[in-house]
């Protein structure tokens, strides 16, 4: 910690609104784009190279955009709004089209998750319009998979995230709700594989590593949680860390397992070693909530950026631990 | 003649017209005898003559052959007459032509030495070389080869002495001419009109050969005349110099040499002659080229830079002549002439040029094809490496002359290389030679002191509407070391962009990058070398001239790509802390330029300016350099010329952005990212020079991309600007420049910009309240650059209302008469400015303070409460918020700027009233403060705000400054008039005399502004009346009437009366005798201080006394 805190490389500015999500997409095309949702319903596509926003997309009539994504192998945004919509966007040769749209009836904040199943279909989960609804479809098709409620009352569903194990035949998913639990569900037997209390208050945010089956929570208290799924499918929690102020938007964990970011409710991101939970960095730049985080999934190592959005209407891009890379 | 008149054309009618003239003068020649002859020789037609040949010309070689001495008149008229006879005939017999080239030899010639010219008029010598000349010519066939047999070579060898000695010697330039055309006759070199004999390559040999006898005596004396005397005009010259060259051409060519020698044994019949004969074998041929070389060293040294271009032209032509032919066996001059020839590239003769360009293409072109090509390129390379070594020396010690031509030659040798360069840099021995001679030629001398004595002060970073062509007009010119000639720096720097044009680009910045980074002695130089590399490969100000010499071989190898790769590293260098954060001020110098301005006089009477819109002068203090200067080293180390070399090297590195951007064009756009900020944060700078170069600098960029002005280039990039600003807040203490970028952004664009900088200006208002005691002075002056601007973009309309007092001037005689209606305006008057209207208003001031700032930017998102305030009046009011915390921050120099970004606040917020009353109120404590108990200086600042805000809220203020103003300036003002009025006129000088200037210019308007009541009026009458005493300064008498003025628009009788009191020019006599007469203290009351002035106002302002005699007073 003997280094001056690093500074952002660049900011992006003029999003005009709170930036609640944030992705990259740098696997197709020369120009690494980052997808922006804001609290005013624009979707920005950000230019990595000339640092500006190349379009402005606007589908959900001034609602608030909760989550963006990109279907992998082809030129498809999917974006979720607060006008209970997920609208899927055709991006290829410039265009800038609503394809197709499915309503949700969640009014919550609950961000959807996608699993790519084989080539064109996905799994895309969303919190249904009871509560404790969870619903799975298959996209494109929009043919509902299954819904998922649990058994006991566990409050609005905060946040969930799907994928797909290496041993398990169907895919499982995760899900985080008002009470501070946390559940596992397999998707295809469609029952609830395992339960744990990981927070006393809603848990906020989640992310998982299908590598080392491990996860880690946080909620509008000081911890994060980690936790991890033994062999039998089973949710073990695991030493949590404590940080200085409490509240987290977003966890987001490095491809290559190496790094977590989250983004506080303090105005920093905090980075830690992925192992060990080792905090590594504070990063100070934005002066109002940062509400998400994002890795690059850059192919050059070097050019993997962090990205984190703000309700102070920035966005920063920071170049940290890359090997080789300037580290600002 | 001849044409006119009938020739005879019969040989028997010619010869028996002849006759009697030959016979005649074979018996006693005269010289009308020879002129008959010669007269009767021109009714003879051509063919008729030729037969006649031998019988004409036998008197005449008679006479010629007559022993004894002969008058010169004599032989002059045999020669020319032989002349005629030999230009339209030809000889035929070898005797003829052996026969009479000794005879004319001997006319020319003294009796005793046959190689010596006789004492002889130039008009003999003149005839008898025209005879020679023409008897030359007139050899027919293959007789004219017998010449050079080697039994001639006594008398070829005196004719050529002669002949030589008469171009030498000769003091008439005719003669030196003809003699010199006659040598090349006779060695069958002549380039005349005429017709002439092509020799076979046998004959060319034995011509050759024979030659070789002579050669040393030719060119030794030839190159002696090239040499010689300047006199003697170019034409003497541009002949020698075809004679050497021919003749050398001649003798080594190389096809006679490779051919080889044939075996010419010598006849034994020769005797002492066959000692004269030379056999061209290798070694002679070798020693002949050295001693050859170093002729033509000299002669290429002397007529190189000729002040005549057709001598240069001819120098062109010896060195193709010589590089056509004997390019081998002249091995070693292949040197010296490519280097005339190189040299010559640049000529500044156009023709001289033209035909070195296509001598230099046929050169290059048949090296190319030939094997040698290699050896060609060697020659170059190794002739440029041996210049480049003594480049720095011949630059220290030539003239500019001299200097222009070595660096003709040296960027010639660079045109002729052309695509080679690149591999001739390869080598590094060669890279390194160059870029040191360019490094010691370019060190630029850094000894002016000028350069960091000028200042910016923010009215010159101001004027942005000025066109990009003054700023470039204003470039200051440098000074370096060895040279003062533009064209010589123009030179080099085209010898840059050349490198750059066929070097290897990635070498060449790599080397010179290096040389950068090495020494800071190099530093300059090679930043300068750099740019015109850059600008080179991208092919700008090289093409063209380029394509004369290798179009069809060479394209552009430069890649757009490699170059933005180049451009990249050299900039990052460039703007790198250690070479970009220099220091440019000496700190000494700063502080006491900011104490100057502080008490600089203009500052003060601008306080009368009312006309709050438009406040254009400033006195912006910039606290910048002097509280965070320059974090690397401590000024105090710092000597002047290293600040000069400091300000040289930042100009530099501007340009060298500027050329970068034209390198690339519209392809730099990606790249402003980066360069836009260091560019504009020099654009701040305070030193002038920097500050310029950064606008010039500007300018080019946004030509170069494309971009219209200045103004689009930076609202276009600002948001790249903004985030490297936002984040530099953040660390003031590393980038203590931030705010001025931010300054130059405001100064050069327009309201556009403000929704961008919105978040900006909120940054840095929080910077601000984060840490007052620090940054404050940072930030005030960006605070005062965006209200400036501010108000600047919205325009107040508080300057429309101040003018439209004006016309009220002269009261006119309608409302004087007008008793009622000024009685009842009158009334409400008195009772406003008793507080009567007001007083409510106060009250609600009291119970509700005004609502917190911030609301207005952050409130965006939550639910409407009001209606939101524009943009630019809620950033106005956060800044006047802050204003009213620093307005009693403890340094002076701090109150001061916050006193000037106050009254641009007011002058912004006046549009609108409910917003600036609240603040108005806010802020009135502590400016009270700053009028009443500060320092002369901040009461003065402070006046002009207070101004300012009467202005814009008059009745709002007239109770706080009839109660706590107005006693306090009008006792100040009546204690001070003592002291002035006796004051000499060191006075003027002093602080008092300032503030009471500036508080008597204001006063009038503001008392008119505030519509003040009739006490306060009369305090301001009493306390105003000692200066209109003529024993006051004369300018405080002025503002003293200008008080007057303003005041009597307020209240006109009254006025009316005081003045009349004070002194009155003339008595009233009531209209109807029941009226009392009227009696005033004024009059009858002698002459005394007053009466000038109050004469002068009553004059002014009520029209003449006269007229104001019959107006009834009310």
């Amino acid at each position: 910690m003997s280094r001056p805190a690093p500074s952002p490389i660049f900011t992006l500015r003029g999003a005009g609104a709170p930036l609640n999500t944030l992705h990259f997409s740098c696997h197709g095309g020369d120009t690494p784009l980052l997808f922006s949702g804001s609290g005013k319903g624009a979707i920005h596509m950000w230019n990595l190279n000339t640092r500006r926003a190349e379009t402005v997309a606007e589908g959900h009539s001034g609602n608030s955009v909760v989550w963006v994504n990109t279907l992998q192998g082809t030129d498809t945004l999917i974006s979720q709004g607060r006008d209970m919509r997920v609208c899927l966007w055709d991006l290829s040769e410039g265009r800038r089209a609503v394809l197709d749209s499915l309503w949700t009836g969640s009014v919550g904040f609950c961000q959807c998750s996608l699993l790519e199943m084989s080539t064109g279909t996905h799994l895309l989960a969303f919190a249904g319009q009871q509560t404790e609804e969870i619903k799975i479809v298959e996209l494109p098709s929009k043919t509902p998979v299954c819904t998922l409620v649990p058994d006991a009352k566990l409050g609005m569903i905060m946040c969930i995230k799907l994928w797909q194990p290496d041993s398990g035949p169907g895919p499982l998913l995760l899900a985080g709700y008002e009470d501070g639990s946390l559940l596992l569900w397999d998707v295809t037997q469609r029952a609830q594989l395992s339960q744990t209390k990981a927070h006393p208050e809603p848990v906020m945010c989640l992310t998982f590593d299908p590598q080392c089956l491990r996860g880690v929570s946080g909620s509008s208290e000081k911890d994060l949680c980690s936790w991890r799924l033994d062999g039998q499918n089973n949710l073990q929690l695991q030493d949590s860390v404590t940080l200085v102020n409490p509240g987290v938007s977003q966890l987001c964990v490095r491809g290559d397992g190496k790094l977590l970011a989250s983004a506080g409710w303090d105005h920093r991101v905090r980075i830690f070693g992925w192992k060990k939970l080792r905090p590594l960095a504070v990063l100070q730049y934005h002066t109002d909530l940062v509400l998400s985080v994002a890795f690059s999934d850059h192919q050059d190592p070097r050019q993997r950026l962090l990205a984190a959005g703000s309700k102070d209407q920035r966005i920063s891009l920071w170049s940290i631990f890359n090997e080789g890379a300037d580290t600002g | 003649m001849p044409t006119i008149m009938h020739q005879i054309s019969d040989p028997k009618i010619a010869f028996a017209y002849l006759r009697p003239a030959c016979v005649l003068l074979t018996k006693a020649p005269t010289v009308t005898d020879v002129e008959t002859l010669s007269a009767q020789l021109k009714e003879i037609d051509d063919a008729t003559l030729q037969q006649l040949q031998e019988y004409v010309l036998f008197p005449l070689r008679f006479v010629l052959k007559v022993p004894g001495t002969k008058k010169d008149k004599l032989v002059q008229a045999v020669a020319e007459a032989m002349s005629h006879v030999l230009e339209t005939t030809c000889v035929q017999s070898w005797e003829t032509l052996r026969d009479l080239l000794s005879e004319l030899c001997l006319c020319l010639c003294t009796p005793t030495d046959p190689g010596k010219p006789a004492e002889t008029s130039e008009e003999l010598k003149s005839a008898v070389l025209r005879c020679l000349d023409a008897l030359l010519h007139a050899a027919y066939g293959d007789i004219i080869f017998k010449l050079f047999e080697p039994i001639m070579l006594p008398g070829i060898g005196s004719a050529i002495s002669l002949l030589l000695a008469l171009g030498e010697k000769e003091r008439s330039r005719d003669v030196q001419l003809a003699a010199l055309k006659c040598l090349q006759a006779l060695t069958l070199q002549c380039d005349c009109t005429q017709e002439h004999v092509v020799p076979s390559s046998q004959e060319r040999g034995a011509l050759g050969s024979t030659m070789a006898s002579f050669l040393p005596g030719i060119t030794m004396a030839v190159s002696r005349i090239i040499t010689g005397d300047l006199r003697h005009g170019h034409a003497v010259t541009v002949r020698a110099i075809k004679v050497w060259y021919r003749t050398v051409g001649l003798v080594m060519e190389d096809a006679q040499l490779q051919a080889g020698e044939p075996c010419r044994t010598a006849p034994p019949d020769l005797g002492r002659v066959s000692q004269l004969m030379v056999h061209r074998s290798q070694d002679w041929v070798k020693s002949t080229a050295g001693r050859l070389s170093s002729l033509l060293k000299k002669i290429i040294s002397c007529s190189s830079a000729h002040q005549h271009w057709r001598v240069r032209l001819e120098m062109v032509e010896l060195g193709e002549h010589l590089l056509a032919r004997c390019s081998r066996s002249l091995g070693e001059c292949v040197g010296l002439l490519l280097e005339a020839l190189v040299g010559a590239v640049n000529d500044e003769e156009p023709r001289v040029r033209k035909r070195c360009e296509v001598v230099l293409r046929e050169v290059s072109q048949r090296n190319q094809s030939r094997s040698s090509a290699q050896t060609f390129t060697d020659i170059l390379s190794e002739n440029l490496h041996s210049l480049a070594t003594s480049l720095p020396r011949l630059m220290r010690t030539s003239d500019d002359q001299k200097k222009l031509f070595v660096l003709n030659v040296f960027l010639g040798y660079l045109k002729v290389l052309g695509s080679q360069v690149s591999v001739v840099l390869n080598s590094a021995a060669h890279l390194q030679r160059i870029s040191k001679a360019l490094m010691q030629v370019l060190e630029l001398d850094v000894m002016d002191v000028r350069i960091v004595e000028e200042r910016s002060y923010a009215a010159t970073i101001e004027t942005s509407s000025d066109s990009y062509h003054s700023y470039a007009a204003r470039i200051q010119r440098r000074h370096f070391l060895y040279f003062t000639d533009e064209k010589i720096f123009s030179l080099l720097m085209e010898i840059c962009r050349t490198l750059g044009y066929y070097g290897n680009i990635y070498l060449l910045t790599d080397h010179f990058l290096d040389l950068y980074q090495q020494s800071s002695a190099y530093r300059k130089q090679a930043a300068m070398v750099l740019n015109e590399i850059v600008r080179g490969a991208a092919g700008i100000s090289v093409a063209t001239e380029a394509q004369g010499l290798e179009s069809q071989v060479w394209g552009k190898s430069v890649t757009q790509d490699d170059l933005k790769v180049a451009v990249v590293s050299i900039m990052e260098e460039y703007t790198s802390l250690n070479n970009w954060h220099l220091i440019t001020v000496s700190e000494e110098a700063e502080r006491d330029r900011q104490d100057q301005q502080l008490l600089s006089p203009s500052s003060l009477l601008s306080i009368s300016n009312s006309n709050v819109g438009c406040h254009t002068q400033t006195n912006s203090i910039q606290e910048i350099s002097s509280s965070f200067g320059s974090q690397s080293s401590s000024p105090s180390t710092s000597a002047l010329h290293q600040l000069n070399s400091n300000i040289w090297q930042l100009c530099i590195q501007l340009e060298g952005i500027a050329c970068f951007a034209q390198a690339l064009g519209r392809d730099f756009r990606p790249l402003l990212m980066t360069s836009l900020y260091p560019v504009l944060e020099k654009a701040g700078e305070e030193t002038l020079l920097v500050s310029q170069a950064a606008l010039g600098s500007m300018w080019d960029i946004s030509k170069a991309c494309g971009y219209p002005s200045l103004k689009e280039l930076i609202t276009e990039n600002c948001d790249y600007l903004l985030n490297d600003i936002s984040l530099n807040l953040q660390r003031l203490s590393q980038h203590p420049q931030a705010p001025r970028v931010l300054t130059v952004m405001l100064t050069h664009s327009d309201c556009s910009l403000l929704p961008l900088i919105g978040d900006i200006v909120q940054d840095v208002l929080m910077a601000l309240d984060l840490s007052y005691q620090h940054t404050a002075a940072l930030f005030c002056s960006v605070l005062h650059a965006l209200l400036k601007a501010l108000a600047r973009w919205f325009p107040s309309n508080s300057s429309r209302t101040s003018n439209s007092v004006r016309p009220k001037q002269n009261p006119t005689h309608e409302e004087l008469f007008n008793i009622r209606q000024f009685m009842l305006d009158h009334q409400k008057e008195k009772e406003l400015a008793e507080g009567i209207g007001i007083e409510d208003d106060l009250e609600d001031l009291n119970e509700n303070p005004p609502p917190l700032e911030c609301e207005d930017v952050d409130d965006i998102g939550g639910p409407d409460v009001k209606a939101e305030l524009p943009l630019h009046l809620s950033v106005t009011k956060d800044i006047m918020e802050r204003c009213i915390h620093l307005l009693s921050d403890p340094s002076l120099r701090l109150r001061l700027k916050v006193l000037d970004v106050l009254e641009l606040c007011v002058c912004v917020l006046s549009e609108k009233e409910n917003e600036l009353l609240p603040m108005a109120h806010r802020c009135w404590p502590p400016l009270l403060q700053r009028l009443t108990a500060d320092d002369p200086l901040a009461v003065l600042r402070a006046f002009r705000v207070l101004c300012t805000l009467g202005e814009t809220c008059g009745d709002f203020l007239r109770r706080r400054v009839s109660k706590e103003v107005l006693p306090k300036l009008s006792s100040s003002l009546l204690r001070q008039a003592l002291t002035s009025a006796k004051a000499g006129p060191v006075y003027t000088h002093t602080l008092n005399y300032k503030l009471q200037l500036a508080v008597l210019q204001g006063l009038g308007s503001l008392c008119q502004r505030l519509s003040l009541g009739d006490a306060e009026l009369d305090a301001v009458c009493e306390a105003c009346l000692p200066y209109l005493s003529c024993r006051q300064p004369i300018r405080l008498q002025e503002a003293a009437i200008s008080v007057f003025q303003h005041l009597i628009q307020v209240d006109p009788d009254g006025f009316w009366f005081t003045l009349n009191e004070l002194h009155c020019p003339s008595s009233y006599i009531p209209p109807h005798p029941d009226l009392h007469p009227i009696q005033l203290s004024g009059m009858g009351r002698a002459r005394d201080e007053f009466s000038d002035n109050a004469l002068r106002l009553l004059r002014e302002e009520f029209g003449s006394a006269a007229e104001t005699e019959e107006q009834p007073v009310s």
